[in-house]
């Protein structure tokens, strides 16, 4: 079979899959109209949108830009910290994490056990860490902090390790040249490799922790999410357009900030 | 000084790479060493400086036995010798001046070893070898940043920096355009003159190996086959060199009194 | 800005040229990132005796949850096909509308500044509301129940699809669109045959991404009420009752890790 009629063949192959993938998908769109069950919205739901709609463009401005300790700015600086510092504390423990299921760096059996460790970490839903952890803490932000702290291992080390096999070890090869030792090979070839790959995945979860800070506090873990729900509670519509107005803006600074910084780490 | 004295190297996979190599290079020289692929040029360049353990032979270079250091003392004769590669091998994520002052790395205090702090001789050390290659005014902007061309001068800087007796280059413009070639051996051309270091360098470009060095090597299945000024190589010593009708070469250069 | 405030240092080569270095960063980003920590470990109340004395009791639950409650599986399964097809439908309801709202963002299919502008902040506007908040809100206005689940879905792949289709848009090259167009086909024609079959491999590998992060995110709305097994994990907390905790857990992160492996194995084919 010469390279033409190869291609010939392989093209009705790739439409086959997208045919296979389109008839699952319909089945199971068909299949799932029968299960969610449309009949729960009520009348008063168009009512119900309408003043919420009302509440986020008339917000409650007096909350938003209140410096005391129930006042928006402050909520949102104690979801940033909680984001920060469990960033921080993921970070630390991905990194052996990492380097232990880098299977250029330890034996098989060891890198794969700890895989297997990090997807059990990683399917756990956050909420479910935050109520166990408030067992341990009590509740408040210090609860989210951990929670943060371990769901952002998984795909932290995850990533870590793709920039770890992702080296660059060609410099390896000058440094013996030169006459250094394998400490100084990792001092000073990879280790500067690394900061800026670690750092830039670092920020890039700090903007998803952020998010993820936002709602711990549905359980109890600090941030800005228990106001949120105690409004949304008692239908004061303001206030929560308020929280949200503030939510919104500052995750949209983040996530600028975090995507500058990051382009400017990976390509200088 | 160079010498190779019946040197062999056989791989661990039995492949003889450098069958009885007999070889002197003096100080000062431009050598250029040329051949098909898989020859051994590679091979050859790389025992110079113990990249390579010889399997068999002597090997003096400046006094040292290469074959016997071990160790540190490996780590200190490469402190001698400058390596350039086909493909650089800079650290590409971090300014150009950093991956000059790698250079220095093996004679750092521990302290400036973990810290990474550089002292401002050797910054100054570091500088200099830029404005030497020309890239002075791109010192402190990321390697990633380069062309080709300049990033091969980084790697050239950095090994000037490093002060080397012995400058040894694996196929330094193999991934450049003829330009950026052209300017790259220049460079090697001034480093030799002006700083009398000896060049040896592995290069497929005839063309380009013949305008810049002094003298010519050609190695064929791990043997040399010619061994001359580049001036005397013809038509016929590279069709040798590279096809190997020996017999009529060899008569060839019997007749002329070159030396094989 | 860094630069004035800490001037480069001027450095003069022993043949008299000058380079300027600038000043290094890392310390300044080190001070900020030292102090980050101490003010957030101020107002988090973190402790670090806490976590000693008592880190434990987390242990405690993980331990309550082994072994799992194998016969609480019948009342799972139910809830477990609620979350996924609650995904599915989101994602896929998300996907479709997600295409004109990518055309409406796109720099390069309409003219039109203000649209442009207006498609991508409500875009951005969808994209930061975390997907638990707008399940809660779904739950005033469509009620408890998996609808409320099926909206926040597909509110938040409307806005991540989006976003990173009229990203492709914008890189999609427009020779044939102009070719099309130059014949007398609309814009919109133009974009259906020129550029939506350049950009199609990629929107359905990134919906599909999008989907296996959404069964993710729909196995805790039912914690708001919205419907699926979130439900479940909120009674058996609520209740202590961790071993069947550890029963929807476990079953959860089979179905998670069953839909990536097969969602995943399509992404790549379709690259
Ligand atoms: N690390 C190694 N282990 C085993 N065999 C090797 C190794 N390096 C090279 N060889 C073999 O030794 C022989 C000489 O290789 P060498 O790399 O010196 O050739 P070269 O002349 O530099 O070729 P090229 O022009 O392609 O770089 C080849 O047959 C090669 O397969
Ligand atoms: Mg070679």
């Amino acid at each position: 079979m010469n390279a033409i009629e190869k291609q010939l063949y392989a093209k009705p192959r790739s439409n086959v899959y997208i045919y296979i993938i389109s008839a699952i998908l319909i089945g199971l769109i068909i299949g799932s109209v029968f299960v969610i069950d449309f009949e729960s919205m009520g009348n008063s739901g168009w009512t119900i949108a309408k003043n919420i709609l009302l509440g986020i463009v008339t917000p409650d401005l007096d909350l938003l830009l209140n410096f005391t300790t129930q006042g928006v700015m402050y909520l949102l600086l104690e979801t940033i910290a909680i984001a920060f510092l469990g960033t921080i504390i993921g970070v630390l423990l991905a990194i052996p994490l990492a380097f232990l299921s880098a299977s250029n760096v330890v034996p098989k059996p060891i890198s794969w056990i700890t895989r297997l460790l990090l997807i059990v970490i990683r399917t756990i839903p956050s909420l479910v860490y935050g109520l166990m952890l408030i067992r341990v803490t009590g509740p408040g932000p210090f609860a989210g902090v951990l929670t943060i702290a371990i769901v952002s291992i998984g795909m932290l080390a995850k990533l870590f390790v793709d920039a770890i096999e992702d080296l660059d070890t060609s410099i390896f090869e000058s440094m013996t040249s030169i006459g250094c030792t394998t400490f100084e090979k990792i001092r000073f070839g990879i280790i500067p490799q690394l900061t800026a790959m670690f750092l830039s995945i670092g920020i890039y979860r700090f903007d998803m922790n952020l998010r993820e800070a936002s709602i711990l506090g549905l359980v109890g873990a600090g941030g800005i999410g228990a106001p949120l729900i105690f409004a949304m509670n008692s239908y004061r519509w303001n206030e929560v357009g308020s929280i949200l107005i503030g939510l919104v803006i500052l995750i949209l600074i983040v996530e600028i900030w975090s995507n500058n910084m990051r382009n400017k780490l990976v390509r200088g | 000084m160079i010498e190779f004295t019946n040197v062999d190297k056989v791989y661990p996979n039995k492949v003889k790479a450098l069958q009885n190599i007999n070889l002197k290079i003096e100080k000062g020289e431009f050598v250029a060493v040329i051949g098909l692929s898989g020859a051994g040029k590679s091979t050859l360049i790389r025992c110079i400086n113990r990249m390579h353990d010889i399997t068999h032979g002597s090997l003096i270079v400046d006094g040292t036995d290469v074959g016997k250091i071990k160790g540190k003392e490996i780590r200190n004769f490469r402190k001698r010798i400058g390596m350039i590669f086909q493909s650089f091998n800079l650290i590409t994520r971090t300014t150009v001046i950093k991956n000059v002052l790698v250079s220095f790395v093996p004679q750092l205090p521990f302290w400036r070893k973990m810290t990474g702090l550089f002292s401002k001789r050797h910054k100054l050390k570091a500088l200099t070898a830029l404005d030497q290659v020309g890239i002075l005014d791109k010192a402190y902007v990321r390697v990633d940043q380069l062309s080709g061309g300049q990033q091969q001068r980084v790697a050239l800087a950095r090994t000037l920096a490093q002060n080397p007796d012995i400058l040894l280059a694996d196929e330094p413009i193999a991934s450049l355009d003829p330009v950026t070639s052209k300017q790259v051996m220049d460079d090697f051309q001034r480093i030799n003159q002006d700083m009398d270091m000896t060049v040896i360098l592995n290069i497929h470009h005839v063309e380009v190996a013949l305008e810049y060095a002094d003298r010519i090597i050609g190695v064929r299945e791990g043997q040399i086959v010619y061994d001359g000024p580049a001036h005397d190589v013809t038509e016929e010593v590279l069709d040798y060199i590279y096809k190997g009708k020996a017999e009529e070469v060899k008569q060839e250069m019997d007749e002329e009194g070159v030396y094989v | 800005m860094f630069d004035k405030i800490f001037p480069p240092e001027k450095i003069v080569l022993p043949n008299g040229k000058t380079v300027l270095e600038k000043r290094s960063r890392t310390p300044l980003l080190f001070i900020i990132v030292l102090l980050g920590t101490f003010l957030s470990i101020r107002f988090t109340n973190f402790d670090f005796n806490v976590l000693v004395k008592r880190g434990h009791e987390f242990f405690v639950i993980i331990n309550d949850m082994i072994p799992p409650k194998w016969d609480y599986f019948p009342s799972i399964w139910q809830p477990l096909l609620d979350t996924i097809m609650m995904s599915i439908l989101g994602s896929t309801l998300g996907s479709l509308v997600s295409i004109p709202v990518a055309y409406l963002a796109a720099t390069n299919m309409i003219k039109n500044k203000v649209v442009v502008m207006v498609a991508r902040l409500f875009l951005s506007i969808l994209r930061t509301m975390p997907t638990l908040v707008s399940a809660l809100i779904a739950t005033f206005i469509f009620g408890l129940g998996t609808l409320a689940g099926t909206v926040a879905i597909f509110l938040f792949t409307l806005a991540y699809v989006g976003k990173l289709l009229y990203e492709q848009i914008e890189n999609a090259s427009l020779d044939a669109f102009e070719a099309m167009e130059s014949i007398g086909m609309t814009r919109v024609q133009a974009f259906r045959y020129a550029i939506f079959p350049q950009v199609l491999p990629n929107y359905l590998s990134t919906s599909l991404f999008c989907f296996e992060g959404n069964v993710r995110y729909a196995a805790i709305l039912g914690y708001v009420g919205a419907g699926g097994i979130g439900l479940l994990l909120n009674e058996g907390l609520g209740w202590r009752d961790y071993a069947s905790v550890g029963m929807v857990l476990l079953m959860l992160a089979i179905t998670v890790f069953l839909i990536e492996t097969v969602s995943e194995y399509f992404r790549k084919k379709l690259i």
